[in-house]
Parts: C-alpha cells; structure tokens; sequence
C-alpha cells in the first residue's frame, strides 16, 4: 500500500485522535479525509488503532489480522473483542461475531457494545431477543445511539410504526447526527405513503453521500413487500455512494424478485466482484445461472419456469392450475392484473430457498414477491410432504392482494386470506391443524389481531410462524363465515388505503380489535378447544396404539385406533391412527372398512401417496374405478412426480370410463417421465387420441411406440388401422 | 445392430435349457432374513413359471451354505451343454476387505474368486451373473470372463449399506413394462435398466444419498459401466441374453411355413434400424414418412404370421 506524503508526515504526528475521528469524518460525508484518517491510523503502532485504520480502507483481511494480534496482546480488553466482532458482522459472518460479543460479556458484564452486538446478531436472523438485548445495551449505556437506533428499526419491523419515530426521536435527542434515526423517521412516512423529504432532506444535510440511509428504507420497504420502491432507494443508495456494494446486491437479489434477471445479474456480478460475498449474493448469482437452465413455457397471462427434467411433465398440471387459480381470483377479489404472473418451480428446494432468503415469516414452500411466485416442486420435498395445488393458490391469493392493496397490507391478512383460500379451493387442500397449532390454542399464545404481523416477523417461540398462518387463516375464515367474503375484500381495499388493522376491524366489524379478539376466541374454542383439550389424552393413547400396532393386536387397534382418531380426527401425519386401524383392517381380510377409513383419511387431507394409492387399489378391487380415478387423481396434485405407476393406473381408469381428456393427460404424463416402458405408453397416449378423434396426433405417438419396439403387435395393428381408416379397436387392443 | 439381432434370433430360437442358481444370503438380522428369502422364493416361482427348458435351483435360509452352493454348481456343471445359459442370482450382504469380496452365507463364505471357479466349470456359454448383494461391485473383476454378463448392484466395495437393488430386479422380471422392446422376453439388458431406473428413484424419492450404484460388464475384460451402450461397448450381450420369457411367440420362429415371412420381416426390421440412425440427418416428416412405409410393410406380415 502506498500512501500521500502528507499522510506520513501527519503520521508521524499522529496523536491519541482514535477511530472515532475518523468515523465521524466518513458519518458526515468527508469521506477524501476519512481515508486520510483510517491511512493515518495503520501507520500507528497499536494493533488495535491498526485494525481500525485498515477496516476503515476496506482492507478487512489485514483488519482482521490486526484485531487478532491486538486481541492476543490484550487478552483482557472487552473492546477489541466487540470491535472485531462487529467487523465479522459486517463481513457476513454473524456466528463468529456472536462469538467475540459473548466472550466480552465474558469479560465484562454488561458491555454496551457487546449487547448491542449481540442485538444486531439477533437482528439479522430476525430473532425475538434483538429488543431485549438493544435495550439491555441502552440500559448499560444510555448514551449508545446505535442501540436506540436499532431499536427503531426493530419497532418498524415489528409494524409499529409509533413506536419506531418514538425510539428514532429518543435518538436524535442523543445525537442529532443520528443518521440512522432520520431514515427510520422517512420510513416511517414512506410506509404511510407521505413524502419522507423532511427527513431524507436532513440525512443529504448531514452526509449527502450517506447510502445506508436509503439502504436502510429499502429494507423496510422489503419487509412490507413493496418491492418495487425498494428497487428506487436502493438505486439512491448507490447513486449516494456508488462503492456501497451492499446496496448492489440488494437491488440485484429485488430486481430478481420483480422478474428482472439481467440487470439483477449485473448488480450481483459487480457486488460480488467487488468483494461482497455474503450468502445471499453467492447464492443468487447461481440461482441466475440456473435460471438459464431451466425451460419457459408462455401464454399470455402466465410464465413458468420449469426445471427441464420435469418441465414436460408439471406443465400439465401447473399450467392448467395457475390459469384456473387466476380466473377464479379474477372473479373472486374483482382484480384484473395487469400483466402475467411469472411462476418458478424448483425441483431443489434449496434454489428456491434462495428466493427466500433474508424475508421473515415467509412460506416454507412458496413465495409471491407480486407477479412473480416462486415455490418448491413436489419433487423437492418428500413425497406427501405438501400439497403443491394448495401451495400455488395460496401465493396466487398473494398476487392479487398485492395487486389490489398496491402492497399496502398487513402480513397477517394477506398470509389470512391466503391460508383461507387453500381450502376454500377444496376442503381436502391446506395445511391440517398441527400439534403445535393445537398446543398454542390450549396454552393460549395466540396474539392479538393488532399485534399478528409480530408473529410473523419475529417469532418469539418455536413453531409460532406457522401458528400465525394458522391463526390468520382461521381469523379469515370466521370473517369470511360471519360476515360474507365481500366483508374480507372491503378490508382488503381498506388497507389499500394505509388504514391500521385497528382502524379496518372497526370500520368493518363494527368493533374494537380486543372485542373482535374475544369473539374470535370463542369461536375457535369452540371449534378447536376440545381437541385442544384433549390433546395430553390423545398423545399419550397414540403412543400406546402403536404398541399395540406393533404387537399385532388388530382388534384392538380397531377400537382404541378409531377412539385416539376421533380425539383429533386431522391429525394425518406420521404415526396416525388410520394408518394403524386400516393395518388392522386388512390384516382381518376386511377390505370395505380398510376402505372407509382411509376415504376418511383422504377427507380430512391424508397425504401419503403410499395410503392413497392404496386406498385406490382398494377401490378397485371393490368394484369402485369411479373413486380409485378420484383418488388418484387427488395424488396428482400432491405427488405428480416419479410415480409412473400413478399416471399409468390413472390413464387407464379414465380411458375405460371415458375421460378421453383426462386419459390424454395421463398418458401425456407417462410418455413425458420417459418411462421404462416408453412403448407402451406412447401406444396407450395414440389410443386415447383415436378416441378423441385425433388421429394425426395418434399417428405420431404409435410411431414412437414402434420406433422403440417395432414388433409390438397392438401398435402395430393400430399403425394398420390408422391408415385403413378403421381404429375400432380390437380385443387384443382393448386387452392392452 | 445386425450382430444383436441376429444375436437377439439366436437366443430367441434357442431350444436348449437355462440353469438358474438363486441364492439368498446370510440376513444377519431377522428383516433382512425375511426379506432375502422373500426374494428369491418370488424368483424361484417367476422362473419356474417361465416357458421353455429351465432348470431351477434355490438356496435360501438354513441351506444357504458354502456347500449347498458348491454342490449345486457342480450338479449345474456335470448337467450343462455348450448351447445351455448358466444364470447365477445373488440375494443378500457381501462385504469387501479391501482385497476380496465375499458373499455372505451361512457358515463360511464364499469368495468371488472361488464363485468364479464354479462357474467356469460349468460349459453352458452364455453365463450371466446377479450380484445384488452390498460391496458387490468389488466382485466384478474375479467374474468378468468372455461371454459372462456381470451385473452388481454397487459400484464397488465400499458401498457397503444394504441394496434395494435385488427388490427391483426382481419387479422386473414381473412387471411386463420391463420388456421396453416388446418382443415377449426380457433379456438382462432391460431387467438391468429397469432395476436401476427404479432404485434410483428410490432414493431419489426418500431424499436419501444414493448408496448404490448398479454396474454391468459383459465384455469380459472390460470396465464395468453404469450405462451400457453401443459407444461404451457394453451390453451386447446382457442385451441378447433372456432372462424370462413372457409368452411362447419364439414358437413362431420354429414354424418352417412362415420362413420366408420372417426373413423378409427381420429384412423390414433392419431397415427400419438403418433408418432411426439416419434420423437425425433428414427432416422429420420425411423419417416419419419411411419409417410409415416399413412399419406398415411389417404390420402386415406380422398379421400373416399370427394367423
């Protein structure tokens, strides 16, 4: 490294002037005499002074190396410990910052900076303890700005916006530099829709190249979905200051979210060449390379995108279904989108963890970032372990609640809504009441309505993101019961307008938030409590059932099974009841009620293409193919994937009941899975296109069949009849 | 091609007997013994329910000894003529020391290099050896021998977990969508295909790191490859050799009246052959045109023949 003249020779003059010089020369914009002061500092002999110096020139390798030394020379300093720590904070890596905090505290306790520390730790993963350890920090030292600061932010993630521009207050009176503060009073006025000029005006006063301020409203713009107006302030952090390479990944991973993958590739690219490396901007930019793997299908109101082992084979059914979902919403919400919905399917689901990463309390298995939806294939989870149909219309009711509100709405009502559509779109649909929902009801933690969001952003117990969803859903669905779904779309437009969720429940129910807390209470005491209040009964009679399972004991499974299943007949997941009870029955050669019980347990939303496919067997041998066809049609939109089997079965169940149609997409299914048995599914597919008169299309498909076993007798017959213009089919065909 | 297909003919016409040896192994554990002795009862009744000659023996349970399966080979050898095929299926757990497999049985084992002196005594030709066992790609070069298809269920003997490769093998001697070129037999080649297919599936559906990967040689002092073809040079004889047959069609072949029907049916045949290799270098509709004719052309004589 060379440095100016100048600066050696100031450097030899150094005096005491620490650190902090030079960050409040870099905090108020003078960023020439930064660089001069950080230059100054590595000349110095003092690691730690070093460290800083080098930190503040980006050097964060040589930085590093200089906290490790002082840290080895002052073993007993709290400070170097936090310094370091903050500095592993800012390049990415929060476990070992966690780490030095902690061994400061170690050192001494109650360390401001280590708490705050901590706190921005916690932060980052949107972990309930952030409050708590800001204001432990504050309480150690009230003069910390940052903390008070952070507590701001923290409220405004929280959705309080009052008690965001409170803390943002309290902090400028400690510090009327407070740059941070002055953001979170913009975004406060730029959630609310009011200009936030006062404050933005104030920041460019202060530090006119000062990027982390709109950096900062950008992400509270991400955390409220209003993704598109984050792009704008993350375009002004880094017309701010263009070397803010954050800000550069940032837009780049948002663009994406809005469907603008070249220029997001671009930003990433820069930011990542740049030495911004953090997880999410690797793992985006290969995301984007992936993308150019994968197979786009388009029509005018839809895009998917598809991974090409599995393209031809979702299309069917993806397809259809988004269109489905999006005339239906049309109608429903009376939205019209403006453009087309962009859908991403991703067999692995870790690409479409990507998608996810750095959102609090989004879904597990699908996203809607507005037009644009991203969501697991049913191929990247077990089999059985969701339902993709249900998956796709809950991030659709998203699309359109985004479009209507402008992305003006609270997370609880559009995760509510979303929730509620599941079932709405079929009873079978939707996430089963789970022990934990069961638990939260029994033990009380439901939150208020007002207060919802909060489980959502920043859970404060395991498990109570999905209780949220939960709860949202029920609330939607006991509005949607008492007062009409119109009621749920006047609270949509409601909120469109920036009114509270205090303010929507007034003005549309007609009472206040805690009265509509109560009532909602009640009802979901009522249609959950006895489960809920039998749930310790039922645990501990489930575990025995399986014992008796184990032992063979099959009358009896039959009658404690049937007992544990009425205690929480939608408890449909490993280990359940009807699993047990339809062993027993078949065990005693009883296959109608093995039958009834699992026609049960496919009502109530059993997913376990092993029971359902059972189930359809079952069916059939009872002389039931109308039910085994619907039952395994219900598979297709659980588990399409890698079950030749299913689309071959159903293939033929419909062709013999004359569903032409649904044979077509069977065997279509089948050939698209590239078989085993390739042959006899193209001869099958030529067959159902004869029977829908189709012949130019049966002609093509009974050529592939010949083409990869040329003396297969039945397809050669077709081939013949075909061209004699005679495809009544023969016994032989019919046999096949 | 013509070499396989006058190769697929030959063993279609094939009058002579095939020996099939199953053996399953030591369980160790009461499920794998359930399992193993399972399997290979549903491949003694599937090849016993095979037409034509076959000779059938299993090993399983208590007689799944290294002198039961010594005794067995040497009755299969002093049986055997030249024309024969000798089958040899494997069920169980195999281990690898590093330097020798080993097929687990009861009482002593049984190395590869002394299953591989068994089966060279007996003279039927055509051999082909199921090794479904775990570590059992480690057998491969103490097996591999000209004119001896070797198929294994891992690709060396360091996957050493349980298969599920055997399950598989076995669905495809059931399951008539094996037979991928429908001509009633299903031949090494696509009981092998259709066992890792669905063993990769398998794993693919548990989200479970695959721990086995099928292999197969039947060049005899080549590499063992997991997919066989024409560019590799492996599989012309997995591909010829019938495992089980489905029907009696090859019934047909000994029919002296319909000769010359055949002979210009397996002309049509390499014809259309010829033709799927041209495909990529003519235009779509003019292959789909040809390829009517002769399809068409041999519809009709297959009409004739099954008169």
């Amino acid at each position: 490294m060379r440095l100016p003249i100048a600066a050696l020779v100031m450097a030899a003059s150094l005096s005491a002037a620490g650190h902090e010089d030079c960050h409040r020369l870099l905090n108020s914009g003078k960023r020439a005499e930064a660089r001069t002061c950080y230059q100054q500092l590595t000349l110095t002999r003092d690691p730690y002074l070093r460290a800083e110096g080098l930190w503040g020139l980006v050097l964060y390798k040589d930085a590093n190396d200089q906290f490790r030394l002082a840290v080895d020379q002052a073993p007993k300093n709290p400070d170097y410990r936090v310094r370091w720590g903050r500095l592993f904070l800012e390049r990415f890596n929060p476990d070992d910052a966690g780490k030095l905090f902690t061994e400061a505290l170690a050192i001494k306790e109650n360390h401001p900076g280590a708490l705050l520390g901590l706190a921005l730790v916690a932060s980052d993963g949107f972990d309930a303890k952030a409050v708590e350890l800001a204001e432990k920090a504050l309480a150690a030292d009230p003069k910390l700005v940052e903390a008070q600061e952070l507590l701001a932010s923290l409220a405004l993630e929280d959705a309080n916006p009052a008690k965001a521009a409170e803390q943002a207050h309290k902090a400028l009176k400690i510090s009327p530099q407070a740059l941070d503060a002055l953001a979170i009073l913009a975004s406060v006025e730029i959630l609310a829709d009011r200009p936030g000029d006062q404050w933005l005006a104030r920041i460019a006063s202060l530090n006119p190249s000062y990027a982390r301020g709109h950096a900062l409203i950008a992400h509270h713009l991400v955390i409220n979905r209003r993704y598109k107006e984050a792009v704008d302030f993350y375009r002004r952090a880094i017309a701010a200051d263009p070397n803010f390479w954050e800000a550069r990944s940032k837009l780049g991973i948002n663009l994406l979210r809005l469907g603008q993958d070249q220029e997001a590739s671009q930003q990433l690219q820069m930011a990542f060449e740049n030495g911004y490396a953090d997880l999410p901007t690797k793992n985006t930019l290969r995301l984007i390379d992936k993308f150019k793997e994968m197979v786009t299908f388009k029509t005018e109101n839809t895009v998917v995108k598809f991974d090409p082992k599995e393209a031809q084979l979702l299309r069917l059914y993806f397809e259809e279904e988004l269109k489905k979902a999006i005339a239906t919403y049309e109608k429903k919400y009376k939205v019209k989108l403006a453009g087309p919905v962009q859908l991403e399917v991703y067999s692995n689901h870790d690409d479409f963890a990507v998608r996810t990463l750095g959102l609090p309390g989004v879904g597990i298995l699908g996203v809607a970032f507005g037009d644009v939806v991203a969501m697991d294939s049913p191929s990247g989870r077990r089999p059985g372990a969701f339902h993709w149909a249900s998956t796709l219309w809950h991030e659709l009711s998203h699309v359109f609640v985004l479009s209507a509100t402008r992305h003006r709405v609270p997370r609880w009502f559009t995760e509510g809504l979303a929730v509620h559509e599941e079932t709405a779109a079929s009873p079978d649909w939707g996430d089963r009441l789970t022990p934990d929902m069961i638990l939260a009801v029994r033990d009380k933690k439901l939150l208020p309505v007002a207060d919802l969001d909060r489980g959502f952003i920043r859970p404060s117990y395991p498990g109570q993101v999905p209780v949220s969803y939960f709860q949202a859903g029920r609330i939607c669905d006991y509005i949607a019961g008492r007062w009409g779904f119109d009621k749920l779309l006047g609270m949509m437009h409601s909120f469109a307008q920036r009114a509270t969720t205090a303010e929507v429940i007034e003005q549309h129910l007609g009472m206040k938030p805690d009265q509509f807390d109560k009532q909602f209470f009640a009802w979901l005491e009522n249609d959950v409590g006895k489960i809920a209040g039998a749930f310790d009964e039922w645990r501990k009679r489930a575990r025995a059932l399986a014992e008796l399972a184990k032992a063979g004991k099959h009358d009896e499974v039959i009658q404690e099974g049937t007992q544990v299943r009425d205690l929480f007949p939608e408890y449909v997941e490993a280990a359940n009841a009807y699993e047990f009870i339809v062993e027993a029955h078949l065990a005693k050669g009883d296959k109608p009620k093995a039958v009834q019980v699992l026609e049960h347990y496919s009502k109530v939303g059993g997913r376990s293409p092993e029971m359902l496919k059972k189930l359809a067997t079952l069916q059939q041998q009872l002389g039931k193919p109308t039910d085994a066809a619907a039952t395994l049609n219900r598979l297709n939109y659980i588990y399409p994937v890698n079950d030749e089997d299913l689309h071959r079965r159903l293939g033929d169940l419909w062709f013999s009941q004359g569903n032409i149609h649904g044979a077509i997409r069977e065997y279509q299914a089948l050939v698209a899975m590239n078989p085993q048995d390739k042959a006899t599914a193209h001869y099958n597919l030529a067959r159902a296109f004869v029977a829908a008169k189709q012949n130019d299309k049966a002609k093509i498909h009974v050529l592939e069949a010949l083409e990869t076993a040329k003396g297969y007798r039945p397809a050669l017959q077709l081939l013949l009849q075909l061209h004699d213009g005679n495809t009544q089919e023969t016994p032989q065909q019919k046999r096949k | 091609m013509k070499i396989f297909l006058a190769m697929a003919l030959f063993a279609l016409c094939l009058p002579a007997t095939v020996h099939y040896l199953t053996v399953s192994g030591l369980g160790g554990e009461p499920d794998y013994e359930l399992r193993f002795t399972a399997l290979a009862a549903d491949l003694d009744k599937l090849l016993k329910a095979s037409p034509g000659e076959v000779a059938v023996h299993t090993l399983s349970g208590k007689q799944a000894t290294k002198a039961q399966l010594t005794s067995i080979m040497a009755l299969i050898a002093g049986a055997a003529k030249n024309d024969d095929s000798l089958v040899v299926l494997l069920i169980g757990h195999g281990s690898f020391d590093g330097h020798d497999y080993k097929f687990n049985l009861v009482g002593p084992d049984i190395s590869a290099v002394e299953l591989a002196a068994l089966c060279d005594r007996v003279s039927a030709s055509r051999q082909l050896v199921v090794n479904m066992t775990s570590s059992s790609g480690a057998a491969i070069p103490a097996l591999q021998k000209k004119g001896r298809a070797v198929i294994t269920a891992t690709k060396s003997g360091t996957e050493k977990n349980a298969t599920v490769f055997a399950r598989y093998w076995v669905d495809a001697l059931r399951d008539p969508a094996a037979d991928t070129d429908k001509n009633d037999v299903i031949s090494a080649l696509e009981a092998f295909h259709f066992a890792v297919k669905k063993t990769t599936g398998f794993y693919e559906t548990q989200k479970r790191i695959a721990t086995e990967h099928a292999m197969l040689e039947d060049v005899g002092d080549g590499d063992a490859v997991r997919d066989p073809s024409p560019q590799n040079g492996q599989g012309l004889l997995a591909g010829a050799f019938p495992v089980l047959r489905l029907g009696a069609s090859h019934q047909a072949v000994l029919d002296p009246a319909k000769q010359k029907l055949l002979a210009r049916k397996e002309q049509i045949e390499q014809g259309i052959d010829k033709l799927k290799y041209e495909k990529a270098a003519m235009p779509l509709e003019e292959y789909r045109k040809q390829l009517t004719t002769l399809l068409l052309e041999l519809a009709r004589i297959q009409e004739e023949l099954d008169k």
